[in-house]
């Protein structure tokens, strides 16, 4: 009976969220429809470009840099930070609060929000993608990392400190050896996040194959546009199956 | 105990494990020089452009940050509100149209897994297409307006949650569909009875998972004109109202944070 | 002369539950003792004050002149680095070699950033493939720790702990995961080990036959107390009885 209530309940909590949620935004599926219909009236009028392949190329490329400096970086600067988010393996408590809710923090602004900020702050190119990622990054894989780190079987480092071993030569023999193939597969797929999202950062100035878009959609060369969707298309495919080969490998 | 003895000679690892350290040795090498070659061809700018760059705008970033912008909170809470929207409705109009469609992708409904193929692969093809850019020819095509958000994260999110809930189907207990098809239900009742009851408290996982994401999707949306807290923002951004900006990213960040740990407890409850 | 010293240990943990109440003992350089009691009885609370993976919140444990009890830091990780301890779930780094394993046996005497880089010393990996080779599984260096049997990771833990160079020997319920042939092997490499280098020993057991087949001094304790302090001769099943505070039983026997 009490199933049934909340239940109920549910459903009309549910129920009440979508009404408010449709006079809000101003949706309705009316907009669906006639949206539905623009869209597939418009990518009618697509025919790629191929002559602009060697503009899109360089950035191209330039976007692929700007994935894997940034996941490089951000994993050398986050994997301290993971241990010392984790409950086994932190300081103190103080050091355990601090790290997490930074961690949080990090975690919760979107990769393109960063890449915003520090175009902002840094002017345009291609260093503000990096350090957006960077951060962006960081948060991700801290995240990953310390559920993996705190699920570690406690035993071996007993073992150590009873040895007398320091923390960090503790966490290099215990733990390490037990969370090292799951963390690699944590970085193939934050590689992966970040090439999508430095695919995009170029929208608002932060380097790469999104300042082409950019361009092209100022100046309506919507067949510039329609070339450089097909190539993200194909480069984030290829990428997507590397990193999903290159993890289950790993397993 | 001291140990005078002199070492006697130290057993060499087998080639095997030699082989291991030096082809991680060599990987690890590549990395760092692809690395090197990475930074080195960017068009990073000059240390001074850098420094002048940062010396300018840091410090009033710094005490932007720290003296948010109280009056444009009204402002910055009800374009929050519409991005919370914004991730509803996407989210819902995902998950509708990716039930369906992730039976045609699951490997045992079909009577095997290579008549799932086309399915996942419309899946995939779905998900590789950057958000962003949906919501961009979105916008082009239909408007600005949450509107072009709301299908651009809509569609987006079929194709993962087209994946995830056919990877659920998957590997439900087949017991229960042979059960009702022992007893001589047709199609229709094994699906409701043995697939559906099984499916549907990880499916509603998934789709909670999907809306935390879909919500910071929507926070920045918004900067190519399509609905939410992202076009305010990027204005301002633009601008350099840092103590305004401040103000949106409290906003932002409080929100994601308070969802988060909501969407958490509920999913924790369910599986 | 006195290696390890118990003054009035208590132990109350932070449940409120008091797993120590007011244990005095000396244990003499090179004694092999076997603590005996039922689970719960503090057998395993009081083996970890010695390395003080748990701390007494009343009285302190003197390990050769050091108070262990109120060492911090550098102090403490040097005194545990002469205590070698083995646990029942052996407590190996699975997925590491078991090479590895035992040299990090090591990681007290070294000095840190060296540990860290994995930086070991010629000396130091001889050393580490003697033990093995003293707890008689030197071929098995380069193996992957989880492919080995029970005994044999039991061994290593062993070579682990000896690899450390201690004066003192842990041992909390070192067979109780294996089974009687191999429970045998494994006591018998420890007490042999334990004479040739003189290693003060304490072993948890609740095995009577094995506690009596090997112990040069058994200690009961029951509810916290130690309630019996003598040889084997003295054990008797009467004794043991009131140690357990109950009739004995088949499982409290190792049997061959």
């Amino acid at each position: 009976m009490a199933g049934r209530i909340r239940g109920a309940i549910t459903v009309a909590l549910l129920a009440a969220i979508f009404i408010i949620a449709f006079r809000q935004t101003g949706f309705s599926f009316g907009a669906l429809w006639s949206g539905t219909e623009d869209f597939f009236r418009f990518f009618g009028r697509l025919v790629p470009d191929w002559t602009a392949l060697p503009q899109i190329w360089p950035k191209l490329v330039e976007t692929i840099q700007i994935a894997y400096v940034a996941t490089i970086v951000g994993t050398l600067i986050g994997l301290p930070l993971i241990f010392l988010a984790s409950a086994n393996t932190t300081i103190n408590g103080v050091t355990l609060w601090v790290s997490r809710t930074i961690l949080t923090i990090l975690r919760s602004i979107p990769d393109l929000l960063w890449a915003a900020l520090f175009v902002a702050i840094l002017g345009l190119g291609s260093l503000p993608g990096v350090v957006a990622l960077t951060f962006f990054t960081i948060g991700v894989l801290a995240k990953l990392g310390s559920e993996t780190v705190e699920a570690a079987d406690p035993g071996p480092l007993e073992a150590l400190r009873a040895a007398g071993a320091g923390r960090n030569r503790t966490i290099i023999f215990a733990v390490v050896p037990q969370v090292a193939a799951t963390m690699v597969s944590y970085i193939l797929y934050v590689f992966e996040i970040n090439v999508r999202a430095s695919v995009v950062i170029g929208l608002v100035g932060a380097g790469g194959i999104g300042q082409l878009l950019n361009t092209y959609l100022s100046f309506f060369d919507y067949p510039g546009v329609a070339a450089l969707i097909i190539v993200i298309f194909g480069v984030v495919l290829l990428i997507d199956g590397f990193s999903v080969w290159a993890r289950s490998k790993l397993i | 105990m001291t140990d005078t003895r002199i070492p006697t000679e130290i057993p060499r690892a087998p080639a095997s494990v030699r082989r291991n350290r030096t082809l991680m040795l060599i990987g690890a090498g590549l990395m760092a020089v692809l690395f090197v070659v990475a930074v080195v061809t960017m068009d990073l700018p000059t240390w001074r452009r850098f420094m002048s760059g940062l010396e300018r705008n840091f410090m009033p970033l710094m005490r932007g940050l720290v003296n948010p912008e109280t009056e444009i909170f009204g402002l910055a809470w009800n374009a929050m509100v519409e991005t919370f929207f914004m991730a509803i409705l996407g989210t819902a109009l995902g998950a509708v149209l990716a039930f369906p469609l992730s039976f045609f992708a699951s490997g045992n409904l079909l009577g095997g897994t290579r008549w799932a193929l086309p399915g996942k692969a419309v899946l995939v093809a779905i998900r590789t297409f950057p958000e962003l850019v949906l919501a961009i020819i979105f916008v082009a095509a239909a408007g600005p307006g949450p509107t072009a958000g709301i299908m651009a994260m809509g569609i987006h999110s079929i194709g993962y949650l087209g994946k995830v809930f056919s990877d659920v189907v998957e590997g439900i207990d087949q017991g229960p569909m042979e059960a009702i098809r022992a007893a001589g239900g047709n199609q229709l009742q094994t699906f409701l009875y043995a697939v559906v009851p099984q499916v549907l408290p990880e499916f509603a996982s998934h789709v909670l998972y999907r809306f935390e994401i879909n919500l910071r999707a929507a926070t920045v949306l918004g900067m190519v004109g399509a609905g939410g807290i992202g076009l305010p923002l990027i204005q301002r951004l633009q601008f350099r109202r840092w103590d305004e900006v401040s103000m949106l990213l409290l906003v932002i960040v409080g929100v994601i944070i308070v969802v988060d740990a909501v969407s958490s407890r509920v999913r924790s409850r369910l599986v | 002369m006195t290696h390890i010293q118990f003054n009035d240990v208590e132990v109350v943990y932070k449940t409120g539950l008091k797993a120590l109440k007011g244990v005095t003992l000396e244990v003499p350089r090179g004694q092999f003792t076997v603590i005996v009691g039922l689970s719960g009885a503090g057998k395993s609370t009081l083996i970890r004050t010695v390395n003080s993976l748990v701390v007494p919140t009343k009285g302190s444990v003197v390990v050769d002149g050091v108070d262990v009890t109120a060492a911090r830091g550098a102090e403490l990780r040097r005194a545990r680095s002469d205590i070698g301890m083995i646990f029942q779930t052996f407590n190996l780094v699975k997925r590491s070699s078991v090479l590895r394993n035992v040299l990090s046996g090591r990681l007290g005497d070294l000095p840190a950033w060296k540990g860290v880089l994995s930086a070991f010393p010629r000396e130091d990996i001889a050393y580490a493939h003697e033990c093995l080779a003293r707890v008689g599984i030197p071929e098995k260096a380069f193996v992957r720790a989880d492919a080995l049997s029970g005994g044999q990771q039991q061994r290593v833990g062993i070579a682990r702990a000896l690899a450390q160079k201690p004066t003192v020997m842990l041992a909390d319920e070192p067979v109780a995961s294996l089974d009687p042939p191999t429970s045998r092997a494994v006591m018998n490499d420890l007490r042999r080990i334990a004479r040739e280098d003189g290693i003060t020993t304490l072993v948890n057991l609740h095995f009577i036959d094995m506690a009596r087949e090997y112990a040069d001094r058994i200690i009961g304790m029951r509810d916290g107390h130690v309630v019996f302090d003598g040889t084997p001769d003295e054990a008797t099943d009467s004794a043991f009885e009131d140690i357990y505070g109950r009739p004995l039983e088949q499982k409290d026997l190792r049997g061959a």
